[in-house]
């Protein structure tokens, strides 16, 4: 390996790709328009979804309900006028979610025997967005049960005298625990946001108030579960995998239609040596990218990573080296630009799909879980978001360290083969 | 009328050189055949957000029945692993940080106490990294909790027993009842295989028509063809029709597909559906054509088709629901012809909706396939240099 002839490939990498204005903006403006796309898409909150409601008992349980429903901000309640109405409603997609409030829900309270069947509160999801249903679900119920406990609450303290046991009430956050029949009652816990309430979703801890033993959550590393840090950790991975392979991969295409690629492969310059030359400048491009893309995720959404920043680069760069030998065997073993898009695409779904990006390999069936680690990408993202996140130095990643290393070589070593390959 | 009839020969012209060019082409089977199949198996088998087989430790510091019998409920769930067993907070922050465990019951020494006074806690430690599987544990664990402290509580023994089934949120004055429609399980599977079919067609429909003009520059054919008596507009739907006929196919596939493997048919009308579809395919596939007009080279054209193809499956809520997407990026994604597909094929699949009620989406798709073509007609305009 000579480094003058190494030198002279870089510089003519490094003059092709300047004057062609297309690469340049492709290269800034893939990573930050990722960036700012894809950084704030993952959220579990709920926030204005239409909800749909039957009040059949127009008491004031109910109206307080109601009221509290539209002051939260994660529904903009609608009333309708019969069942029938509602469902059709949720078939058109017009509304996410309903609630059916009972004729008998005001009755029921002021004269329940023991017997007397208990008032039902009805809460209907649209299914067909299932994700959005699962979240919306635990917000809705534990809003309604909230609003439930405070409005009997409410009341029972001006009918009835608590003549429960003072003693809960000094334990807990939250006033009595224990309602007239001695029954676990959400009237004490479901009050006022408990102290560990803001930890996670708020509803939903509340919500765990209703029942036998309350269960405080508490998320590490990301205490209000903002998902930024998630998806900006992930968008490296994203960027660094698909931009940079197909990249180089298509210039490699371009020199081969131009007949550029076969003079390269004539001339002294080995194997490793037109690797490297192609490989290195586009490299350099993006690792000034990854740290673009660390500065305006940390000066707009205010996401550092948690652990050594230069680590992060580092191991970045190592990883971009892996995606650009994939991208340099994707271009030698396709004849046309063509066949390389179809290659490429073909790849970019299960890239996006399986490597974690968005859905947790775990959750996936196990073949599909052996697939997803043998993507790269995939060890990629669970380390960048191990540094970003959980702040995690080298040594506890040395398993993932090792296992993309491999890859690495095994990528590099075809991809030389590709390339002295004369067509 | 003679012009009409004239254009309609030169279309059907051009959609028949075009026709016997595709018979010829190699990646048309990988397109129609494989990506169907492999979609089928992804979307099927590894899109969910459902958390399973979850790594949890347990730092019990009661050890009595009540913390036993919440544990055992948790795992009767399915939803986790056997627990881990830790001794402290350190080895459980430990434990986290490393990501080998997504969650920490905290069970307190005083359990016992507060359960016999009414208010038993316990706490929940989650890993914040991945925020829907943690919301959605702590949804998990919050449920199971509820109604375990509901039975081991000696206090709750007779009433326990009284009460008919334990309930998810049993409360003294008012019962839930919950159910979702068109899905009543929520799997996951129904969300994505109805999606599947916009993946598809915008993956064929886009790297079919972003190189259809550019080859022809980049073959030196493409002024021959402006010189021709057809119009550039009759060119460009001549070239796009054929691919119309190769999506019909591919969708047929897919919704076969997923209704032989998954039993997932589509709810409502087929006939709907084929009609939705197509404005959506001709909006796609002028997507494409407009990127050829922009692009100087293949190579450029496939650049700016694959950055297309990427934000419009993640902004198109296709993959997360965009109603949870801020202000912005929300009314962005609707920009891309996938998210209206997207709205109206999931309600006649999964809702089985009326066409009244897809009539919005539809008439949108065609109101983006018809701005293109204005705007490709003039991106076609002859230019001398």
């Amino acid at each position: 390996m000579s480094f003058r002839r190494l030198w002279i490939l870089m510089r003519r990498e490094a003059l092709a790709t300047l004057r062609d204005p297309f690469t340049i903006s492709i290269l800034v403006a893939v990573p930050l328009m990722a960036l700012l796309l894809f950084s704030s898409i993952m959220s579990t909150d709920v926030k204005g979804l239409p909800l749909g409601v039957l009040d059949l008992s127009d008491g004031p349980t109910s109206r307080r309900i109601l009221r509290e429903l539209a002051v939260s901000g994660s529904f903009v309640p609608t009333r309708w006028s019969s069942r029938a109405a509602i469902e059709s409603a949720l078939r058109s997609g017009d509304l996410g979610a309903a609630i059916v409030v009972p004729p008998d829900l005001e009755r029921g309270r002021a004269a329940r025997g023991e017997a007397a069947p208990v008032p039902q509160i009805e809460m209907l999801y649209d299914g067909g967005e299932a994700v959005l249903a699962a979240n919306a679900e635990a917000y809705l119920k534990s809003l309604v049960l909230a609003a439930v406990a405070r409005a009997t609450d409410a009341e029972t303290s001006v009918v009835v005298v608590h003549p429960g046991p003072p003693g809960p009430a000094t334990i807990g956050a939250s006033g009595p625990a224990t309602s007239a029949d001695g029954t676990l009652s959400a009237s004490g816990t479901g009050r006022g946001p408990t102290p560990a309430a803001g930890a996670v979703a708020p509803p939903r801890s509340r919500g765990g108030a209703a029942g036998g033993i309350r269960v405080v959550p508490r998320a590490l590393f990301n205490p209000t579960l903002d998902g930024r840090p998630f998806m900006v950790a992930g968008t490296f991975g994203f960027v660094l995998s698909f931009a940079a392979t197909l990249i180089i991969a298509v210039s490699v295409v371009n020199e081969r239609f131009a007949g550029t690629f076969e003079q390269l492969q004539v001339t002294p310059a080995t194997s490793i040596e037109i690797l490297l030359g192609k490989v290195l400048p586009i490299g350099a491009v993006f690792s000034v990218d990854v740290v673009l893309m660390m500065l305006v995720a940390g000066m707009l959404y205010g996401v550092w990573p948690s652990g050594s920043a230069i680590f992060f680069v580092v191991l970045s760069v190592f990883y971009m080296v892996i995606s650009l030998s994939l991208g340099m065997l994707i271009s030698a073993t396709s004849a046309t630009a063509a066949e390389a898009v179809s290659k490429t695409v073909l790849l970019s779904t299960p890239l996006i799909q399986l490597s974690g990006f968005a859905f947790p390999v775990r959750n996936m069936s196990t073949p599909f879980r052996w697939v997803a680690e043998l993507i790269p990408a995939t060890h990629y993202i669970r380390m960048s978001r191990a540094i970003y996140l959980r702040g995690e130095g080298p040594i506890a990643l040395l398993p993932e360290l090792a296992v993309i290393a491999a890859m690495g070589l095994a990528l590099g070593a075809l991809a030389l083969r590709a390339i002295g390959r004369r067509a | 009328m003679t012009g009409l009839r004239r254009s309609i020969s030169n279309v059907l012209a051009v959609a028949y050189k075009e026709t016997a060019l595709l018979r010829h082409d190699k990646t048309l089977a990988q397109n129609v055949f494989m990506q169907p199949v492999i979609m089928l198996l992804v979307f099927g088998y590894a899109l969910s957000f459902r958390p399973v087989n979850v790594p949890w430790a347990v730092l019990d510091r009661s050890e009595s029945s009540a913390s036993r019998a919440l544990v055992a409920e948790i795992r009767a769930s399915g939803y986790f692993e056997p627990p881990l067993r830790v001794e402290g907070y350190g080895e459980a922050r430990r434990l986290l940080r490393e990501g080998k465990v997504t969650a920490v019951l905290v069970v307190p020494s005083e359990l016992r106490r507060r359960m016999e006074r009414g208010r038993p806690e316990v706490q929940l430690l989650l890993d914040g990294t991945d925020p829907m599987t943690a919301a959605r544990i702590s949804g998990y664990v919050t449920q199971i909790a509820s109604r375990v402290g509901l039975r081991a509580d000696p206090g709750l023994r007779g009433r326990g027993e009284t009460s008919p089934a334990p309930r998810a949120g049993p409360e003294p004055g008012i019962d839930l009842r919950q159910s979702f429609r068109f899905n009543p399980t929520l799997r996951d599977l129904d969300f994505y295989l109805s999606a599947m079919a916009g993946f598809l067609l915008t993956n064929l429909c886009l790297s079919a028509a972003a190189l259809s003009l550019v080859a022809e520059k980049e073959n030196g054919t493409y002024e021959q063809l402006l010189a021709q008596p057809t119009r550039p507009l009759e060119v460009v739907v001549g070239k796009l029709l054929p691919n119309v006929a190769v999506s019909y196919l591919s969708l047929g596939l897919a919704t076969i597909g997923s209704g032989l493997f998954y039993g997932f048919w589509p709810r409502g009308n087929m006939l709907l559906l084929l009609l939705a579809t197509l404005p959506f395919v001709l909006a796609t596939l002028s997507i494409g054509a407009f990127v050829s007009t922009l692009a100087r080279t293949s190579a450029q054209a496939i650049f700016i088709a694959v950055f297309f193809i990427m934000p419009s499956f993640v902004l198109s809520g296709s993959m997360l629901p965009y109603e949870l997407m801020p202000h912005g990026v929300r009314e962005f994604g609707g920009l891309f012809p996938l998210r209206w597909f997207q709205v109206a094929a999931r309600r006649i699949i999964v809702r089985g909706s009326s066409l009244g009620e897809v009539a919005v989406p539809i008439l949108v798709l065609v109101a983006i396939f018809l701005v293109l073509l204005a705007a490709i007609r003039r991106m076609m305009k002859p230019r001398l240099g």
